[in-house]
């Protein structure tokens, strides 16, 4: 599975890394995580806010941050 | 002193005359964050970085960023992406990708520098400082002139450089998304309205129900040495200390020990620090409401309407913060705290250095330069705004030291409005995102209609009726984006 976590590097953006890294652990998976900082990267995904979250580069959300009972949904699915 | 020798004692009186400056200097520092903290923080700013951080964790981005499509008449993409603007960038991280998205997706170059010029101008922090430190009259110019010119200079780019920026591929970016739910309007509503219960002055407000006069012998005392610390001196601004202030203060500081695990932890959960932090804010704000005198024979206390009003607000933001799933509390705390910590110290350094600064800056060189309202006088409000990097916020107390000093209001205006918007951070990251010549476009711009708020503003202090100002301004927009226009066209012509 491969995470991507979309952002300049702002508090957020860490913020959803350590999230998401807490989420995948409880679950046990096996993941590679990415942390997106370069502009033109992060606006080839349809996506115009930060931070974002991609998993398996399907975007799951965008500007705002998701709660660990969301992101575990998507890890699941 | 052992050595008794003519050489030392003259030498020790030397040192006698740079430590007394070094004293008074640190004291004109200190006084400034004294009287600082305790005036302008409160009602005002601790408000608005709640307010911030409801903004920025509670309101999704894409309910503004789905009106920013290239399908979306002109009228509501130039107010969607000033509206994003002042409601989204509270932090300048948020600006950069929100700017470039704008831009290479579609919604075009025009409303791109709408938002890139009226963010750090109008979003709620700086806007409510600068009314509660400059006057409601300073906060209400500077939001009328960014906004304007933030709409007019985005629509002379999108003249000047119509080549090139035929609408780029629309995709899912401006699709769909939620809108903002009631539960949080109301929440917003309700800080909101703390915010101005706190900061107006209305009479209603200010005048006193009731009051009562508790005896404390050592109250005198202690402002009369409160004086001798941070002396009030009209002449230079400087505002003194209050017992009141004092209070505040070291309130203050027990909400920052709190809030370091009670806001900084809190997506965890709610701990106890949480419930402390948040029922002191309360205590500080209401308190700060009060009106609190010292006497001759003790402490004189005075219930306003503003300390019911703002009691009452607080109370009511309990039942509406508990519609919210726990989660968004969380986040809304987190985000608020997180302003805060990137905020608050840079206010803080920059207040102490303006009052070191103040001390060795003759008033006399500043009504020099920007004493009337002169085209050379706002000039130099631009250039010392554009060469000049503050960190956010610390605009405002710099604009305050110069009006103390005696800059005219016109250059001042000019001032705020070049400071925030051009540096030579944003100029950089402009010019990455849209290319060289638009960003010196720009910041050409920006200049010339800064000085020309300044100009504008000054007029209106020395009594020009607004009509004909509104008038000469009009005038000059349609001229210049007329001629702009005409350019525009002449060029596409000679091309094809």
């Amino acid at each position: 599975m491969l995470i991507k976590i979309l952002g300049s590097g702002c508090a957020k953006c860490n913020r959803l890394e350590q999230l998401t890294r807490e989420v995948v652990a409880e679950l046990g998976l096996n993941a590679t995580f990415e942390h997106v900082t370069e502009m033109d990267k992060i606006m080839a995904y349809p996506i115009m806010t930060t931070p974002a979250l991609v998993i398996d580069e399907v975007v799951r959300v965008a500007g705002r941050m998701p709660g660990k009972d969301e992101i575990a949904g998507w890890l699941r699915a | 002193m052992v050595f008794v020798a003519a050489g030392g004692s003259v030498k020790l009186r030397f040192a006698e005359g740079e430590m007394e400056l070094l004293l008074s200097v640190l004291q004109n520092g200190v006084a400034s964050l004294a009287s600082y903290l305790a005036a302008h923080v409160l009602l005002c700013l601790v408000p608005a970085f709640f307010i911030a951080g409801a903004l920025s964790a509670l309101v999704p981005q894409q309910s503004i960023i789905r009106f920013l499509g290239p399908e979306a008449p002109k009228w509501v993409s130039y107010s969607a992406a000033a509206g994003a603007g002042s409601l989204l960038a509270v932090c300048s991280c948020t600006i950069q990708p929100l700017f470039a998205g704008i831009y290479k997706k579609g919604a075009g170059l025009g409303p791109a520098i709408t938002f890139l010029f009226f963010a750090p101008a109008a979003n709620i922090l700086a806007l409510s400082y600068t009314g509660v430190a400059l006057g409601a009259d300073f906060a209400i110019a500077r939001i009328v002139l960014a906004l304007s010119f933030g709409v007019g200079i985005g629509m002379i780019m999108a003249i000047i450089f119509r080549q090139g920026d035929t609408a780029r591929l629309a995709d899912q970016a401006f699709a769909g998304g939620v809108g903002i739910s009631r539960s949080t309007l109301l929440f917003l509503a309700a800080l909101v309205a703390l915010l101005l219960a706190g900061t107006l002055k209305f009479d209603w407000l200010t005048a006193g129900l009731f009051s009562v006069e508790l005896p404390w012998a050592s109250g005198p005392a202690l402002q009369a040495q409160l004086g001798r610390w941070v002396p009030v001196d009209v002449a230079t601004g400087a505002e003194g200390l209050s017992v009141q202030g004092l209070l505040l203060i070291g309130l203050l500081g027990l909400i920052g020990l709190a809030a370091w695990r009670g806001l900084g932890l809190v997506d965890n959960g709610f701990n106890r620090h949480t419930w402390l932090t948040l029922g002191l804010t309360a205590l500080t704000l209401v308190l700060a409401a009060l009106g609190i005198r010292t006497t001759e024979n003790g402490l004189l206390l005075t219930l306003t309407g503003r300390s019911v009003v703002v009691a009452l607000l607080c109370a009511l933001l309990l039942p509406l913060a508990r519609r919210f799933e726990a989660w968004d509390v969380q986040q809304w705390l987190w985000e608020t705290w997180r302003f805060i910590r990137q905020i608050f110290p840079l206010l803080v350094v920059g207040v102490f250095l303006v009052g070191v600064i103040r001390t060795f800056i003759q008033p006399q060189w500043i009504q020099a330069v920007a004493g009337s309202n002169t085209l050379l006088g706002n000039l130099a409000g631009v250039v010392f705004g554009v060469f000049m990097y503050f960190p956010t916020l610390v605009e405002v107390p710099i604009a305050k030291m110069f009006l103390s000093l005696g800059m005219h209001p016109g250059p001042l205006i000019a001032y705020l409005m070049a400071d925030p918007e051009l540096s030579l951070q944003s100029i950089l990251i402009t010019s990455a995102i849209i290319g060289k010549l638009k960003a010196w476009t720009y910041v050409g711009l920006v200049a010339l209609f800064s000085t020309l708020a300044g100009l504008a503003y000054g007029a209106w202090v020395d009594g020009t009726p607004l009509l004909h100002l509104a008038l000469l301004l009009a005038g000059f927009m349609l001229l210049l984006s007329g001629s702009l226009h005409l350019i525009g066209r002449f060029n596409r012509v000679t091309v094809h």
